[in-house]
C-alpha cells in the first residue's frame, strides 16, 4: 500500500464524499497494525512465534478499545432533542460520557449529574403492600415507578422575586405547586439548586433521565467510543502518536499469556508498553512553548 | 544399479527401482522440513551462520522449487463457501482471497494467449495486471494488455471458447487464515475476531466432505472459508508445497536383452530433488534393493553412505 496522492487526499479523487480522506494522516489502520505486526514481530527469530493472526487482531482491537476510553481523547459528540419522556437514548457506539449540555438561545448549558436516582423498576401491590404475583410466579410490574412519573417535576424553585424562592416543589406543566414551605434548610443541595436541569445514567436501560427540560429539549452528548466503528474493520484506526504502544501492547499481552516466557522477557516488555503509553500521552497532551507562553504571562498577577 | 549389479546377477526389474526411487524420494522430501525446522532452532542458539554458512536458506530455496500456487474449484455447483484443495499438496502455505470480482463471462472465440468475449467492455471494466481466473478449469493468468473492448492478452494460454471466467481485481488480497475446528465456532462467535472480508478464515474440511466421488476423488480435501458470504469462484487462491512427481524410469524392451534406458519416453520422469542429493538418494535406493535382493552388503554400504551423509550435514 502506497500513500495516496494530494487529490486523493483534498478531494477523494473525485469521488463522494469529498471529506473521506481529510485528516486521515494522522491515523494508521487496524489492517497496517496487524500487517505490519505480523510481518516485524513474529517469526521463526522473533520473541513470538507460531501465534494466529486472530489473536494479533484481538489484541490490536483490545489495545486501541484501552486507548479510546481515555488516551486517546476521541469524544464523539451527538445532538438529540428530548420528547416529553425525559429521556434521551445514549448512542449506539456509547460507551462513557464526558459532558451533556443542554442548548438552549446558541449558548451550551454544561448539566450536572445527580447522584440521587431519578428511575426506578417496581412491583404492584395491593392495599397491604403484598406484592403481586402472575400465575408463572413472575411479580407484576407497571409501566413506570413513582420515581420515573415524578421524575423532573420535584424541584427547588428558583425565582428570588418570589415567595417561594428556595422552595421545594412539583413543577407540572411549567407550573410550579408548592404543598408546603418547609422552615430553614440548613444546606441546601447544590446538585439540585441549580437553574438547568440535572441528568443521572440509566446505564442497563441505555438512556440519559433529566429532572426537567422546560422548552429547550436539544441536548447535547460528548462522549467516548471504543473505536470499533460498528464493526467496520476497514475504518478501525490508531493515532499515529501511539502505533509503538499498540506493537508493544500486543506483544505485551501475547508474552504474558504464553506458556513457558520467562518472567524477564515479559518483564520487559511491559515496561515497554507502559513507556510507550506515557510517551504518547504526552506527544497527544500538546504542551508546547506557545501554550505554556500563554499561562506564563499571567504569572505575576495578583489572586485577589 | 551398477553397485547391485556387484556379482554380475543382473539388475532388478525396472517397476521394482521406480518403487524404491519414488520411496527414496520421499524419505529424503519429507526429511527436509524436519532439517528446516532443526536448523532454525540451531539458528536461534547462534549455532548457524549466514551467507555460505546458512543452511536455512539452502534448505527454503530447495522447499520453494516444490511451491506452487493454484485455483480452489468449488465442489458442488450452488457456490457455496466450500472449495477443495488442490490433489497433489504436501502442506498448505497460505490461502488468499481475491475481493474484488471485476467481470465475469464466457469466451466466445479461441486465440493463442489471449481472452475473447465480444459481450464484455474491458476498456472500461479491466486493468493490466488483474487476475483471470478459468473457473471451467481451475488455471489462472493475468492481463498483459487490453487489446480492446473484447479482446485481451493474457500471460498464459488457458482460455478456450466456451469456457468461462472471472477476473479479480489484483489489489486488496487478503490472507485466509487457517483455523482449527475446536476454534471456529468461537471465533465466529467473537465480536472482535468474527471473520470479516479483510480477515478471512478458513477450516479443513474432515472426512464428511461431500466431494465429487470417482478415481480422482479427494475426499476430506474441503475447506470451508468464513465469512460464510464467501463464495465466487475462482476467488480462493492457494500457494503450496507440492509433492514431488514420481520418478520414473523409462525403457525399451528388446527381446532377450536387458531393457535399455529411453528417457525419450513421454512418461520419463527425473528426481526432482536437488543434483547434491544424489549421495543420500542412491544411499537410500541401495538399502531397498539391498533388502530385494538379500545382499547385505549393498544394505550395509547405504545405510554406512546414509549415516556418513547424515553425520556431515548435522
Amino acid at each position: 500500500m502506497t500513500y495516496i496522492n494530494q487529490y486523493q487526499y483534498y478531494a477523494n479523487s473525485g469521488n463522494a464524499p469529498e471529506d473521506e480522506n481529510w485528516g486521515s494522516y494522522q491515523y494508521v489502520s487496524l489492517q497496517d497494525i496487524v500487517n505490519n505486526f505480523m510481518l516485524m514481530y513474529q517469526g521463526n527469530h522473533e520473541l513470538i512465534n507460531n501465534v494466529n493472526r486472530f489473536q494479533i487482531l484481538f489484541y490490536a482491537k483490545r489495545g486501541i478499545q484501552e486507548l479510546n476510553y481515555d488516551a486517546m481523547k476521541e469524544i464523539k459528540i451527538l445532538q438529540l432533542d428530548v420528547g416529553a419522556n425525559l429521556r434521551f437514548i445514549l448512542p449506539y457506539d456509547y460507551v462513557n460520557w464526558v459532558r451533556i449540555s443542554q442548548f438552549r438561545n446558541g449558548v451550551l448549558y454544561p448539566l450536572t449529574e445527580n447522584i440521587q436516582t431519578n428511575w426506578s423498576s417496581a412491583y404492584l401491590q395491593d392495599n397491604n403492600s403484598n406484592i403481586l404475583f402472575d400465575q408463572d410466579g413472575n411479580a407484576l410490574s407497571p409501566q413506570d415507578s413513582q420515581v420515573d412519573l415524578s421524575r423532573g417535576k420535584a424541584g427547588i424553585y428558583l425565582n428570588s422575586n418570589s415567595v417561594f424562592h428556595n422552595q421545594p416543589g412539583v413543577c407540572l406543566d411549567g407550573c410550579w405547586y408548592f404543598e408546603y414551605a418547609i422552615g430553614a434548610r440548613f444546606g441546601l443541595n447544590t446538585e439540585t439548586a441549580n437553574i438547568n436541569p440535572t441528568f443521572k445514567i440509566d446505564k442497563k436501560a441505555g438512556v440519559i433521565n433529566f429532572s426537567s427540560l422546560g422548552d429547550y429539549s436539544s441536548i447535547v452528548l460528548e462522549y467516548v467510543s471504543d473505536g470499533m466503528e460498528g464493526g467496520d474493520d476497514s475504518k478501525i484506526s490508531v493515532n499515529k502518536l501511539f502505533e509503538d504502544y499498540i506493537y508493544a501492547f500486543i506483544k505485551y499481552s501475547i508474552l504474558n499469556n504464553r506458556l513457558g516466557a520467562q518472567e524477564y522477557i515479559v518483564n520487559r516488555a511491559r515496561k515497554d508498553k507502559a513507556s510507550l503509553l506515557r510517551n504518547a500521552k504526552i506527544r497527544l497532551s500538546n504542551i508546547h512553548p506557545g501554550r505554556l507562553l500563554m499561562n506564563l504571562r499571567g504569572q505575576n498577577k495578583l489572586i485577589k | 544399479m551398477a553397485v547391485a549389479n556387484k556379482n554380475n546377477y543382473g539388475y532388478i526389474s525396472p517397476q521394482d527401482f521406480n518403487l524404491y526411487c519414488l520411496q527414496a524420494q520421499m524419505d529424503i522430501f519429507e526429511d527436509y522440513f524436519y532439517q528446516y525446522n532443526n536448523w532454525i532452532n540451531r539458528e536461534n542458539a547462534r549455532s548457524s551462520g549466514q551467507g555460505y554458512a546458512d543452511i536455512v536458506k539452502g534448505l527454503e530455496e530447495v522447499i520453494d522449487t516444490f511451491s506452487t500456487t493454484a485455483y480452489l474449484a468449488q465442489p458442488n455447483a450452488n457456490l457455496n463457501n466450500n472449495y477443495n484443495l488442490p490433489a497433489d499438496y504436501y502442506l498448505i502455505n497460505k490461502l488468499f482471497y481475491y475481493p474484488t470480482l471485476k467481470v465475469s463471462g464466457t469466451t466466445t472465440l479461441t486465440n493463442a494467449n489471449q481472452l475473447i468475449d465480444s459481450t464484455q467492455l474491458f476498456t472500461s471494466t479491466v486493468a493490466v495486471g488483474d487476475l483471470i481466473t478459468n473457473t471451467t478449469d481451475n488455471t489462472s493468468a493475468y492481463i498483459t494488455a487490453i487489446v480492446s473492448d473484447t479482446v485481451l492478452t493474457i500471460s498464459a494460454d488457458i482460455m478456450a471458447v466456451g469456457e468461462t471466467y472471472s477476473i479479480y481485481n489484483q489489489y486488496n488480497i487478503t490472507e485466509v487464515e487457517r483455523v482449527n475446528q475446536n476454534k471456529i465456532f468461537y471465533l465466529t462467535s467473537s465480536k472482535l475476531t468474527y471473520p470479516t472480508t479483510q480477515y478471512p478464515a478458513y477450516v479443513l474440511g474432515g472426512a464428511s466432505s461431500n466431494v465429487a466421488a470417482g478415481p480422482n476423488s479427494f475426499v476430506g480435501n474441503t475447506i470451508t472459508v468464513y465469512p460464510s458470504t464467501i463464495t465466487q469462484g475462482g476467488a480462493i487462491q492457494a500457494q503450496y508445497i507440492r509433492y514431488p512427481l514420481p520418478p520414473q524410469w523409462t525403457y525399451l524392451n528388446t527381446s532377450g536383452n536387458d531393457p535399455i534406458f529411453n528417457p525419450a519416453d513421454p512418461l520419463y520422469q527425473n528426481f526432482e530433488l536437488p543434483a547434491s542429493d544424489e549421495p543420500n538418494l542412491v544411499a537410500k535406493i541401495l538399502q531397498y534393493i539391498g533388502v530385494e535382493i538379500r545382499e547385505g552388503e549393498v544394505y550395509q554400504f547405504g545405510a554406512t553412505e546414509e549415516n556418513l551423509d547424515t553425520q556431515e550435514t548435522s
